[in-house]
């Protein structure tokens, strides 16, 4: 690492480092323009946002804005809904990811390689491509929301957790991830297990699943984000004000108060700060996340 | 298998039968929710659009949806919208994260802190990230023509103005996949062995001469990523111009995935929005293609 030392006088790298601070920072004002004044309207009263009256910054800390936007929409219901989604989904997916990904890495069957392109293939497939057939089949749901066994009457899975949950506990891209993690273990770990009389769900279990904190850290950072953020999918299978979940209710709010943009702030702020918070204490796994998930090679 | 070749010949076999059973029934759950909820579903896009579906009823009607899609205008409009979308990221999204990687990956201090700041925007939903902007881009009452206003400028129409819409959409996704890309960049220059510029260095090149022969040709299969998946992402864009202007002013921000959510969920037309969705489907499709020959090329 030390290639910078031939490139000689010590003044010409104070001079690189001034200049690329000067850069970073000059970025970092751009990034951080939108969210500082997503923040500092939040805290500002309905005067200072109006057209006559506009300040720049607020007198003082007012959480109006907050109160305001808590009320207008069922917000407890909304993060509950979201929370209990994003939790099942996360456990759900992440078991089944790595079961397949294990089996997919280790076992040998047949047609293996072809079952697995097949699954990759799904990666790439966007949701709004095969939403529609997706919606007709939650709403056939045999025996479900009032349907009858032949998946007619009612409104099936439509509008309940099911349909926000079911379809992301397969993911094509844990699994992928979860076989290539396994991929790079000794071999010779499974012959050993195998010899003392472990079946292979058990070396998976009791050998695998220990060993893969950090591929399960990441895909639970990966999951949880896209989880949580997910607005398409609530969006067209549910309806219910008792069904909305955190994205839905800040959309909805939008509409209601054009002018009341400190309330729509304040919203903003508090329904992304659960995900900021899980960012900032798991940061390395994000970064983690990218350069497994982003880059296949 | 191979290496402990002793014991009962019978136990072995029976152990990896066992083995190709467990295989299959180790990844049953996720084919099964992959079956129902996505390999049905894209047949089924591609059957419902043959017919008239609207919820309710549907007959065959032949190709007439893909003969009515390529003469809908808004349809039309939308891909080209699309294109435009494309066209505007493609440079700034390849460009700007590649200035910041070579920033980011320079021995500085505070670097970590850098790169979660950059990388902050990625991890807000579209929802909220559109939401904030909503604000800044709000003509009257934004933030942004508020600056503009402090130094004498005139307001701009950001998001009511149908030349300037899809460029407000644009600058809005570009803040936000920055650090993202970022970070790809970066652990592909972290990639790069250093005995490349050491050799470099002894060979008297520069500092440019090394940007240009080492930095940027090891760079390819990050950069190529980037472009391809910058395509594909132009042709799922909704949720920011659901949000943001609602596919207008006058269609001028309408994407083909907006269009199948409108023409779907909206007006109940889901044979006819079936069809729009095959078309999405095909172009990712050759997209990905694209993708899998130039990234195979470029590894091996």
């Amino acid at each position: 690492m030390s290639t910078k030392s031939s490139m000689g006088l010590r003044a010409q790298k104070t001079f690189n480092n001034v200049l690329t601070y000067f850069f970073l920072i000059l970025l970092a004002v751009i990034i951080l323009v939108p969210i500082f004044f997503v923040i500092v309207t939040a805290f500002k009263t309905d005067a200072e946002i109006s057209f006559q009256n506009f300040q720049w910054l607020p007198h003082s800390l007012n959480f109006d804005a907050f109160k305001n936007a808590w009320e207008l929409v069922n917000w407890p219901r909304a993060f509950a809904n979201s929370l209990l989604i994003t939790v099942i989904v996360v456990v759900g997916s992440l078991f089944f990811n790595s079961l397949a990904g294990y089996a997919f890495a280790r076992l040998e069957f047949k047609g293996k390689e072809v079952l697995f392109i097949i699954l990759l293939m799904g990666m790439m497939v966007p949701a709004q491509s095969i939403i529609i057939p997706q919606f007709i089949i939650m709403r056939s749901m045999p025996l479900a929301g009032g349907n009858n066994i032949f998946g007619a009457g009612g409104t099936g899975f439509l509008d309940s957790y099911a349909s926000l949950i079911l379809p992301f506990l397969s993911g094509p891209m844990g699994i992928f991830l979860c076989r290539q993690f396994y991929s790079t273990f000794p071999k010779s770990l499974d012959e050993a297990a195998k010899i003392d009389g472990c079946n292979s769900f058990k070396i998976y279990y009791s050998i695998y699943i220990p060993m893969s904190t950090t591929i399960l850290a990441t895909l639970t950072i990966l999951k949880t984000v896209a989880t949580w953020n997910d607005f398409f999918y609530p969006l067209i299978m549910t309806t219910s004000e008792a069904m909305k979940t955190v994205q839905l209710g800040l959309q909805t709010f939008k509409g209601s108060t054009t002018t009341h943009y400190n309330w729509l702030m304040a919203a903003t702020l508090f329904t992304s700060l659960p995900i900021v918070i899980v960012y900032l204490c798991a940061q390395k796994y994000f970064v983690a996340g990218i350069a497994t998930s982003g880059m296949k090679n | 298998m191979t290496a402990s070749a002793a014991p009962t010949r019978v136990k072995k076999k029976k152990k990896s039968l066992t083995d190709s059973r467990l295989g299959y029934l180790m990844i049953l759950p996720n084919y099964i929710i992959y079956t129902v909820f996505t390999l049905i579903p894209i047949c089924w896009t591609i059957v419902m659009s043959f017919t008239n579906y609207n919820l309710k009823s549907y007959e065959f009607v032949g190709i007439q949806n893909y003969i009515d899609i390529f003469h809908d205008e808004i349809f039309l409009k939308s891909i080209w919208n699309t294109v435009y979308y494309f066209l505007l990221t493609i440079i700034p999204t390849m460009v700007l994260p590649l200035l910041l990687a070579l920033l980011l990956n320079r021995k500085i201090r505070g670097r970590g802190f850098f790169r979660s700041l950059f990388y902050l925007p990625n991890i807000l939903s579209m929802v909220a990230v559109s939401m904030a902007w909503s604000y800044l881009y709000n003509t009257q009452a934004g933030i942004l023509n508020k600056m503009l206003a402090a130094i004498g400028l005139a307001p701009v129409p950001w998001v009511t103005d149908t030349k300037w819409a899809m460029i407000s959409v644009a600058i809005m996704a570009v803040w936000q996949s920055l650090g993202y890309n970022a970070v790809l960049y970066l652990s592909g220059l972290q990639g790069i062995p250093d005995y490349l510029y050491e050799a470099a260095t002894i060979d008297g090149a520069n500092g440019v001469q090394q940007f240009f022969n080492i930095t940027i040709p090891s760079l390819r299969p990050t950069t190529f990523f980037i472009f391809v998946m910058a395509c594909i992402h132009s042709f799922e864009v909704f949720g920011q111009v659901y949000i943001l202007t609602q596919g207008g002013p006058l269609n001028s921000t309408t994407t083909i995935a907006h269009q199948v959510y409108l023409n779907g969920f909206e007006y109940y037309k889901m044979g006819y929005a079936s069809a729009e969705a095959v078309i999405l489907l095909l172009i990712i499709l050759v997209l990905t293609m694209v993708n899998m020959k130039g990234g195979n090329t470029d590894v091996d």
